[in-house]
Parts: C-alpha cells; structure tokens; sequence
C-alpha cells in the first residue's frame, strides 16, 4: 500500500476512533431523555468499536519503517507562537490504546453491574468516557498544550469520580487530595511548558527534541519530574492514591491503577530523549522510585482494607516504573504499564465483587474461605496475584523480571538495587496476605448473606482480563522489538535474583500465616506493626501540621495580625499614643516649676559651649 | 358558588397589584419615621439580633454570665479569649478539636458537619470541618511519629546517598581492550612495538 494511502487509513481510522468514543457524550447533550436511558450500551459498544479499530491502527505502526503516524492542524495563532493540534501515534501511543481500551471495555461491563443500584449511572458512564478520551488525548498529543489539556482532563474526571458519593466527608475529603497533589505536580508541568516556550518558542515536542541539545535540561526535566511525582504518586506525593479508594471500585480499577496513575510515567517516556543525556534526571527518578516501591510495599504489609492494599501495591509498582525510567530503559517502563493494567485492573475488579458479595465489607478480616463460594471470582484474583509478584510467563514477569534483571547489571546505585528487591519481596509477602485472608481459611463473615457469582457481566470481564494477565506479556514481547539491546551474559544470580527473593517473600508469608493459628502473644504491637499501619506517619504529620499552620496563620494573619499592625501599631492608636506620651511629657515641662527651668538652661549652655567649640 | 366568585376565578389576578396595596395599606399605618418605616414589619427568620452579636471583653462576672448565656453555654464551660488587643471581644474560647473527633454514630442535626442547631461555633470552625484538619487522637505520640517518619526518610536518602559511592556491579570477566590493551592509548611509544602481544581472542 502506498504511504500517503496508509497514512490517510490510519488517520481516518484515529479520527473514528474519537469520533466512536464521543458520540455518546454528544448524544446526552441532545435534549432527549431516551437517550440517557441508553448511554451505558452506546457507551460500552463504542468502547469496543474504539477497541476494534484500534487493531488495525496498531498493526499499521508497528509495520511501518518509522513506526509512527503523525498530522497537525493549526489551531490558534499570535503573532509570535503558534499552537497546532498535532497527534503523533507512534509505538508508545499504539499499543496503550489498545490497552487501555481493552481494559477499559472490561471495567465498563463489570460497572453495569457492580453500579445498578445507582440512581445516577448514566452520568457515571459519561464521566468515565470523558476521562478515556482525555486519557487518548495525552498519550497521542505531539505538543504540550495538548497533553496538558488531557492532563487536566484525567485530573478533574479524577477528581469527580473519587467523590461520586459525594454526600460522604470522607469522599469528599479524598477527592480534595487527590487534587491538591495534583496541582502541585503541574505547577512543574506548567514551568515546563512555560521554559519551552521562553527558550525554544513551541510547545511541539518535535521541535524540543531537535533544538534542546544546546540547552541545560536540567530545570524543566525537574518540572517534568514533579508533574510525574504528582500524577504517579511517587514519595511525598502519594497519600491521595490509596484515599481515593473512596471512590467506586470501577473508578479505582480504571483510573487509579490503569490508566490516570500511569500518565506521570508516560510523560516521562514521551521525554525520555531529553533525559537521555541528563545525569541528574535520571539518578533522581532512580532514587525516587526505588524510595517509593519500597515505603508503599511496606505500608502494603499491615493494611486491612482490600482495596487499600491493591492501592498500595498500585503505587509500589508505579515506583517500579520510575525506576525503569531511571535506568533510562523507558521501554521497558512502558512494557510494565501495559502488563500492569491487565491484573491491575483484575485485581480490583475482583476485590469489588468480594465488597459486593459480602455486602460493602472491605476489611479482610471479616472475609474468609471465598474460594469456595466464589471459585471464578477467586482463581482470577489468585492469577492477578500471581502475575503482580512475577511468576514465570504470566504478564508480570516479562515486564517485572526484566526491570530487575536491568537493574541488577546496571553499575549503579546497589541501595536501589536493594529497595527494588525488598520491595519485590514485600509484594509476595501482602499478595498471599491477601489471597490467604480473603480466599482461604474458614468464613469470618454473617453466614446469613446469599452469596453467588452468576452475573455474566461481572464473570466475562473478569475471564478477559485473567487471559489478558496470562498472554498480554508474551504477546507484547513478541511484537516490541526492543530499542536498546538488554544484557544477554549475566551471572545466573543476576538473572534468576527476582525470582529467588519472590520466593523468600512467599515462603515469610507462609510461615508467618502458620503462626496466626497458634496465637503466640495476645496482640503483636511491634512499632513496626504500627509504622506500616498509619501509612509511614506521613498523613497524620504532613494533612495535620501543614493545613493547621497556613489555615491558621492565614486567618490571624489576616485578621488580628493586620488590623492590630494598621490600627494600632502604625495606625489611628499608633498615632493617638505617640501624641498622648508627647503632650504628657511636655505637660511634665511646663508646669512652672524653677528645676526644670534651670535644668533646660544647663542643658541648652552646654550644648551651645559644645557646638562652639567643636 | 357566588358569581362574583366565579368571576374572579375565570379572570387573572394581579399580584404585583396586590402587593402593592398591601405595602401602600402597611405605609399609611406604620408608626416611626425616616427609611426603616417604608418596610414592612415582618422580620425576616435568619439573621441575629442585636443582642446577639460579640461584645467586648466581659469583665465583671455578671458581663460573663450574660456573655456566656448570649452563646447558649454554661457560665463553667465560658471561657473568653485573652484581652491582649487581638479583638476576639467575649467570643468563647473553645477546645481546638475537630469535627472529625465528635461520635459519628450520635443523631446531629447536622450529621454531615457533626453539630447541633444553636450550638457555639469554633473561631476557627473552617479549620475544623470534617475535610480540613483533623485533631482525633493518634495511637502513636506526635513526636515519636516525626522522628519516625523522619528518621526513615532520612536513613533512606542517606542509604541511597551511600549506594552512589558504592555502585552495584558484576562484571562476567576482566575487562578487555583491543589493540593490544590500549598501548598507543595509554601513552605507548609509536616507534616501538609493544614488549607483550596481547590478544583477547582466539581463532
């Protein structure tokens, strides 16, 4: 086929893509009441649609020699800076639409179900198609206005997801986090995009990539990198993820784990040629990520809401990404993207069927021997576990093992090396935490709740993704040819490390799960116990010290500080004292008394001798 | 049914009519002069009266009394602030807790804000709602948690900053350089061979 003909097929084929997925939200603005009756099929089937022809799309650019497509419209103009409309769907954006799509047509199904009783339901669906177009917006944006629109796109749908149940505090209170870290991560992204434009005069990331080798990189990689830290939920700017598991549970298994949490990495990916050269950029995702998967693994370890430890071990792998990135194997942090939003998304939607069967209980203290009474349910859970710790040729350990088998051979920092371990570890320690309290044992729950998994739209999403979990590794091996050659001689210790410690974490767990039947001591209260518990301190120091000092120095400031400087320190009463001492004191003068005359005379003749003299 | 009634009924009443006549009715017999006689005397429901409002810092204890009353306390449980010029006045000074650390089971009037109808306000009652600050106890002491999560974040950096200087490696073998381990490179002699050939291949 010619290349103009394939261009022109592939552009029309992304133009129906986004014209599939927005129908629906076109069609509600129409003012007819049926057609909100029907937005959740229109918005499932365009889902699919959008899947389906997103096939092609990508078998067109892996196909093509320069593996990507790219058009650009003008949008608006000054005098001095254009801005285009510019789409550029190379191998990165290609195989995430698919994904993300894929992933997203499973969790749309599951929602029919898990959210029925739900007077708004419709309008919940329209809030998840807004948030997947703005998502495709910033993964195939070739400029920076663009993806910052879908950037804050994801961000807002965020934040009116997390407080769907809007009349808890609680919900409320997640969401107001989610966007406050939020919007700290894009000021950085803002002073970015402000540097591109002051130093090179455009925001199209073509034109970066060719001019920015004369530049010092350093500052706006920074700003990136703080855009990053706060979408991906890296270290000091993390606790909004597992709050915002106050949201649905579709919510948390599309968003916050998927596909609006993985944004950060993918803006680092899109980057990657920048931080190619930069030395600092890259140690300080090392650190970052490598900080991150180890202190959320370790909070992982003593959670007892489901969803939260899933949350945790969302957050532990999106360190794990950075660390790829900070291997400069931005690849491979893409690989793991993609492998993660199969048994992500998996695990989430089988910890909502878990809420849900057992009547909204989350903690997994109360929940027990779900195998079984929901086998299907449980087997896809236990094959999302297993994928999550890496266990050889399911999804995971494709992307996982490879990332560790990077690090290892990477002459670079060994603490990295041995957080990312430990952490590995950790995640098969929480992971059969999980699956023994939840799946196995006897019931801790009412046995009067009628409990079944005969609802197909909860069963078939659930078997899609548990293939996707098992296959999505080695198909997307086989198809990505890797841009940087991987080490092909390394010591078997290097190559088999991951493995070795997954089996250490699994065999801890197990002997440490023998022991909650023998009951050893009357409660385990090791500090440690509580350090991982309370999430590392870091909520109850940063939400309390920081909102207490701005809130309440803000309003005296404001109120007593300022009035009492103006009125009575500079202003009427400032004034009214001073001349209140003054006239006192010269009251004092003049009350005719001879020593104060004489005094003042002495005091005048000297200090005439004085000026005389000197 | 009266055919006057009936009347009225089939044909539009004009209610800006009526409340002009009523207001015009209300003007010729209200009592007082100037501005506030033109309104008409219903109150509205909202809104304090001008007794209660703050007043200044209470002295005497009966200033106290009355002050406490005013805010619908106890005269034991009314405490002012410091009359130290910051112009708090006789506002109470109550505990700094949160809304969050009031029994969520209670039936509030306001269950969302966790507070009784006509119950005193925090100065900083803004501070105080369930999605700001949060004052309920913590298991842990404050400064136990600080230095905890301190000392973990420092220990970390401190680790990784050690991990710099000492850098994971594992080479398979010794490193090897062609032409003849780098001779010319290393500041070897152009006119003289090498004393030792060295090859790193076999063939």
């Amino acid at each position: 086929m010619a290349p103009n003909t394939h261009t022109t097929l592939v552009t029309s084929l992304i133009i129906m893509i986004l014209f599939v997925l927005a129908r629906p939200y076109l069609l509600s603005l129409l003012p007819k009441e049926k057609i909100l009756a029907t937005l959740r099929s229109l918005t499932v089937k365009g889902v699919l649609t959008a899947f389906i022809l997103s096939l092609p799309v990508a078998i067109s650019v892996l196909c093509v020699e320069d593996n990507a497509f790219a058009f650009s419209i003008p949008w608006f103009s000054t005098p001095s800076f254009d801005i285009f409309f510019s789409v550029k769907y190379d191998l990165y954006a290609a195989i995430f639409v698919p994904v993300a799509l894929y992933v997203t047509w499973s969790i749309l199904v599951f929602a029919t179900s898990y959210m029925k009783g739900n007077p708004k339901i419709d309008h919940f669906f329209l809030f998840l198609l807004i948030f997947l177009i703005s998502m495709i917006l910033l993964v195939s944006s070739n400029n920076m206005f663009q993806l910052f629109i879908g950037w804050e796109g994801v961000g807002i749908m965020s934040f009116l997801l997390i407080s769907w149940w809007y009349g808890r505090a609680d919900a409320n209170t997640s969401a107001l986090q989610a966007v406050l870290y939020n919007r700290v991560g894009d000021v950085g992204m803002l002073f970015t995009m402000a540097w591109m434009a002051t130093n090179l005069n455009s925001l199209e990331l073509d034109v970066l990539f060719n001019n920015a080798g004369n530049y010092n990189l350093t500052a706006p990689l920074c700003g990136l990198m703080l855009a990053a830290a706060g979408k991906s939920a890296q270290f000091g700017l993390h606790p909004w993820l597992p709050a915002a598991m106050e949201g649905p549970t579709p919510v948390s298994a599309l968003l916050h784990s998927s596909t609006m949490v993985v944004a950060g990495i993918f803006l680092l990916i899109r980057f990657s040629p920048l931080m190619d050269g930069n030395q600092f950029a890259l140690t300080t995702c090392l650190w970052m990520g490598a900080l991150t998967t180890f202190f959320t693994a370790v909070c992982a370890l003593a959670q007892n809401d489901i969803k939260k430890i899933i949350a945790f071990s969302t957050s532990s792998q999106l360190g794990l990404m950075m660390v790829a990135i900070g291997l400069n194997q931005p690849q491979l942090a893409f690989f793991h993207i993609c492998t993660h939003a199969f048994f992500k998304a998996m695990l989430f939607m089988c910890a909502g069927s878990f809420i849900h069967a057992l009547n909204d209980e989350q903690d997994i203290r109360k929940m027990g021997g779900l195998f079984n009474l929901l086998p299907t349910t449980s087997t896809c859970f236990t094959i999302g576990s297993l994928a999550l710790i890496g266990t050889p040729f399911l999804a995971g350990f494709y992307s996982k093992d490879a990332i560790i088998e990077a690090l290892a051979v990477t002459h670079l920092n060994s603490c990295a090396l041995l957080f990312v371990l430990v952490a590995t570890s950790f995640t098969a320690v929480y992971s059969l935490r999980l699956i023994y309290y939840v799946t196995m044992g006897q019931p801790r729950f009412s046995p009067l709740l009628a409990i079944s998994e005969n609802d197909p739209a909860i069963l078939k999403p659930l078997a899609r993704l548990a293939w996707g979990s098992i296959v999505a590794g080695l198909l997307i091996t086989c198809i990505f040819t890797p841009f940087k050659t991987p080490v092909m001689t390394l010591p078997p210790l290097a190559k088999t490390i991951a493995i070795v410690v997954t089996v250490m974490g699994l065999l801890f767990a197990l002997e440490l799960a023998k022991q909650t039947s023998k009951q050893l001591k009357h409660s385990p209260n090791p500090f440690t116990h509580h350090f991982s518990n309370m999430l590392g301190y870091f909520p109850l120091v940063f939400h309390r010290m920081a909102p207490k000092m701005s809130l309440y120095f803000g309003q005296h400031l404001a109120n007593q500080m300022m009035d009492q400087t103006w009125m009575e320190k500079s202003g009427p009463k400032k004034a009214s004292n001073t001349n209140e001492s003054a006239s006192a004191a010269l009251t004092a003068a003049q009350r005719g008394m001879i020593k104060t005359f004489l005094t003042l005379f002495l005091l005048t003749s000297v200090l005439g001798v004085l000026i005389v003299l000197f | 049914m009266r055919a006057s009634q009936s009347v009225r009924e089939q044909q539009p009443v004009n209610m800006a009519g009526v409340g002009f006549r009523r207001w015009a009715q209300l003007l010729s017999e209200r009592k007082g002069s100037g501005i506030p006689a033109l309104f008409p005397g219903a109150r509205a429901a909202a809104g304090l009266a001008k007794d209660g409002l703050p007043g200044s810092f209470p002295k005497t204890p009966e200033e106290k009394a009355a002050a406490a009353k005013k805010y619908n306390m106890r005269v034991e449980d009314y405490e002012p602030y410091p009359d130290n010029g910051e112009g708090f006045g006789d506002y109470p000074k109550l505990p700094d807790k949160s809304q969050q650390e009031r029994d969520p089971w209670y039936q509030w009037d306001h269950p969302d804000l966790r507070r009784n109808w006509g119950e005193p306000m925090h100065w900083d009652f803004d501070m105080y709602i369930r999605n700001r600050v949060d004052t309920t106890p913590s298991p842990v002491q404050w400064s136990s948690a600080c230095k905890q999560l301190f000392g973990f974040i420092g220990g970390a950096l401190f680790l990784l900053y050690l991990g710099e200087l000492f850098p994971s490696y594992h080479p398979v073998g010794p490193k090897q350089y062609p032409y003849n381990n780098l001779y010319l490179e290393k500041g070897g002699d152009p006119e003289k061979q090498p004393e030792e050939e060295v090859k790193n291949y076999e063939i």
